[in-house]
């Protein structure tokens, strides 16, 4: 439902990306990135306070009431007080890997929602192969963690380091296999065409083992319970995010979500039709899906404890890449048969 | 290469304010060493200075968790140096009052247990749920949540109130249900059973060596329970029976608690219905001990955490001295011995499952 007034304003957007001068591309594209940054905080802004609000029903309380209608305006005030604290770097970290890393990353993320096509119609951020960028992508950022977890100088950081580097190696090869499946059946590693392949038959009902599989592994990539191992905060106080000071705790917090925004955009894309829908446009369909998966990720949380380090491995390498591996089978076949 | 790493006195994790200086080699366990004291207020020395009644208090605050128990061991001892008897009746509402406190006192530790192992705080908030319905029955009782002052010398100070025994009937149905769905909903989870079976695994012969008691002990397959070795008031009669697993894992410790809770529940209701028409009012006790038939006296009494062991020399006006044995002390004795060679992330579930609360520790 977005208004003629939008659809214009997009309209000219994607003019001026695809004009031939350079600096009217760079000017488009920052004009679209601001739009994306905006989209992607007010989602950060009402999951964050949804999930409070859920997780506090589930365990038979309230959740934040006080400040503003149903505590919608709790985030802003966390935002304030976490803003207006002081920064300081501890005297054994690293500075400058400190203060870069944390906004580094966060800019990443933003790029990599900008990678995928939020809206459809007017052809922004349309280009060959786009999927397995964004995925390459996705694996920074427990690079990132390891930085920040051996910059900060502290014995929790760096075990929060390990850990994280050790996950990758469970949950990383699983979600690449399962990406050849959806490639194989599409063609094409492009999203528009992904998309466009599942108006006959969703993936989801095409692949399902697929789907539980990329859940699962992309529940171990947002470091969601039962995966949350990196701040694992009843055992490492907050792992990485120990002696990071507020202003930067406040983006750690919002690439948490953001994140959760990437995982689940790129799930509902790749099974569960993306933007296709009727009557809605596109990208209210995608937030539409995208919720769904947000709400069937907060009942795990609520209800699922943390899982051991080596036991992850096990379930990365013994369970989910054995069914990816016999995933990728069934899909050639069907593929075969279609 | 050995890293030190502190889980320090404030901690999400520890229940009450206790230091553990952990060597890990990567991820496993080298030593870890304890260091208590940081709710050491005295207690034994301080209650050399006070008479008798102003010591209950003080006695209820070692274990907040189960005032009861120990307000209940201490009256015992007063009672043993005075050389009088418990009357029938409040026997009866002794057993009622200790086992309900009991099923509160393992309601709290699943709850806490299980926020150890990341279960973000949901059982922790359903069980202090049900915990509070039980902690209301006790209040009707006594007047308090938690400190309830309310046993005497011979017996309590008030009568169990009107309307309790079907209240408390009532309550229990209900935990019986609880107590059902907590472990449908654990032992079907993959997750708690990767994490407990087979962690912190303590044989019979070092569980007697290190000398710990309760759930601990029995989780182990030693049959020892203070109820039934040493009985006292009407655990005979009522049909006691400890219950023991052997395993000596983190899974079988939290069994023998289940169970534990589930032998209260019968054993409530049997106490109920068998409790015999009279008199539960005891004598005040700001009386100086008039009769004071023995000097010294100890007492041994089965507490939630394990047994408790009251040693006291007694003046007419002002103990001399007690002693106590509190059973957290000796379980966390044990940490090193339970925790060299498992994985840091296993520390955090044989804490749990060990039961501690570090005022009893300190003292």
């Amino acid at each position: 439902m977005l208004t003629a007034e939008l659809l214009f304003l997009l309209g000219w957007l994607a003019s001026l990306i695809d004009s031939s001068s350079l600096t009217y591309q760079f000017l488009g594209f920052l004009i679209y990135a601001i739009i994306v940054a905006i989209l992607v905080s007010l989602f950060v802004y009402v999951v964050s306070w949804f999930e409070r609000k859920f997780i506090a029903k589930v365990q038979g309380r309230h959740g934040p009431t006080f400040v503003g209608k149903y505590g919608i305006l709790q985030n802003l005030a966390d935002l304030v007080k976490l803003m207006a604290k002081s920064h300081f770097i501890p005297k054994s970290a690293d500075k400058i890997l400190f203060t870069v890393a944390l906004p580094a990353i966060l800019g990443l993320s933003i790029f990599m929602i900008m990678l995928i096509p939020l809206f459809p119609s007017t052809g922004i951020g349309e280009f060959a192969n786009n999927l397995l960028l964004i995925f390459a992508l996705f694996a920074f950022m427990p690079l990132f963690v390891f930085l920040i977890g051996v910059a900060s100088g502290n014995k929790f950081g760096e075990i929060s380091a390990q850990r994280s580097v050790i996950m990758i190696l469970s949950y990383e090869i699983p979600i690449f296999l399962v990406i050849a499946g959806v490639g194989l059946l599409a063609h094409s590693f492009t999203i528009t065409n992904i998309v466009n392949g599942q108006s006959k038959w969703y993936y989801i009902v095409l692949m399902p083992i697929g789907f539980v599989v990329m859940f699962i592994a992309m529940l171990a990539e947002l470091e969601r319970p039962p995966f949350d191992l990196r701040e694992a905060d009843s055992e490492l106080i907050s792992g990485w995010l120990t002696d990071v000071s507020a202003p930067y705790y406040s983006l750690a917090l919002f690439l948490d979500y953001a994140r959760l925004f990437l995982g689940t955009a790129l799930i509902s894309i790749l099974f569960l039709g993306g933007w296709s829908g009727p009557w809605l446009s596109g990208i209210v369909w995608l937030l539409i899906k995208m919720m769904v998966l947000v709400i069937f990720i907060m009942i795990i949380r609520a209800t699922t404890m943390r899982m051991r380090i080596d036991r992850l491995l096990n379930l990365g390498w013994f369970v989910l890449m054995p069914l990816a591996i016999l995933n990728l089978i069934v899909t050639y076949i069907i593929y075969e048969m279609i | 290469m050995v890293t030190r790493i502190n889980i320090g006195p404030v901690h999400p994790s520890t229940h009450g304010v206790l230091r553990l200086v952990v060597d890990l080699d990567g991820d496993t366990i080298v030593n870890v060493e304890p260091h208590i004291g940081l709710t050491h207020r005295g207690v034994e020395k301080l209650m050399e200075n006070r008479m008798y009644m102003q010591n209950l208090p003080y006695m209820e605050k070692e274990d907040y968790v189960a005032s009861t128990a120990y307000g209940d061991a201490y009256i015992s001892a007063v009672e043993s140096a005075m050389g009088i008897e418990v009357k029938e009746r409040a026997q009866y509402v002794r057993v009622v009052l200790l086992e309900l406190q009991r099923i509160a006192s393992h309601l709290l530790w699943l709850g806490t247990m299980l926020n150890d192992l990341g279960q973000f705080f949901t059982l922790f908030m359903w069980t202090f749920k049900d915990r509070d319905i039980i902690l209301r029955l006790l209040e009707e009782q006594a007047g308090g949540r938690m400190f309830y002052v309310n046993m005497r010398p011979g017996g309590l100070i008030k009568e169990l109130p009107p309307g309790f025994e079907e209240e408390t009937l009532q309550v229990m149905n209900y935990m019986e249900k609880r107590v059902a769905f907590y472990e449908n909903y654990l032992e079907k989870n993959e997750v708690f059973i990767e994490r407990t079976k087979g962690v912190g695994v303590m044989s019979a012969q070092q569980a007697i060596e290190y000398g710990v008691t309760g759930p601990v002990l029995r989780g182990s397959g030693v049959d020892y329970d203070v109820r039934s070795n040493k009985p006292y008031y009407v655990y005979k009669e009522l049909g006691f029976r400890p219950q023991v697993l052997s395993g000596g894992d983190c899974f079988a410790r939290y069994k023998v608690r289940m169970l534990e809770m589930k032998e209260s529940i019968r054993l409530v209701r049997t106490a109920l219905k068998k409790m015999p028409e009279g008199d539960a009012i005891g004598m005040p006790i700001k009386l100086i001990l008039p009769a004071a038939k023995n000097r010294i006296v100890s007492v041994s009494r089965e507490t939630p955490r394990g047994e408790l062991f009251i040693y006291m020399v007694a003046d007419p006006q002002k103990p001399y001295r007690i002693s106590l044995r509190t059973p957290s002390f000796i379980n966390l004795s044990a940490l090193n011995a339970l925790a060299k060679g498992s994985r840091l992330a296993d520390l955090f579930a044989i804490l749990g499952s060990l039961d501690l609360v570090i005022p009893d520790v300190d003292r």
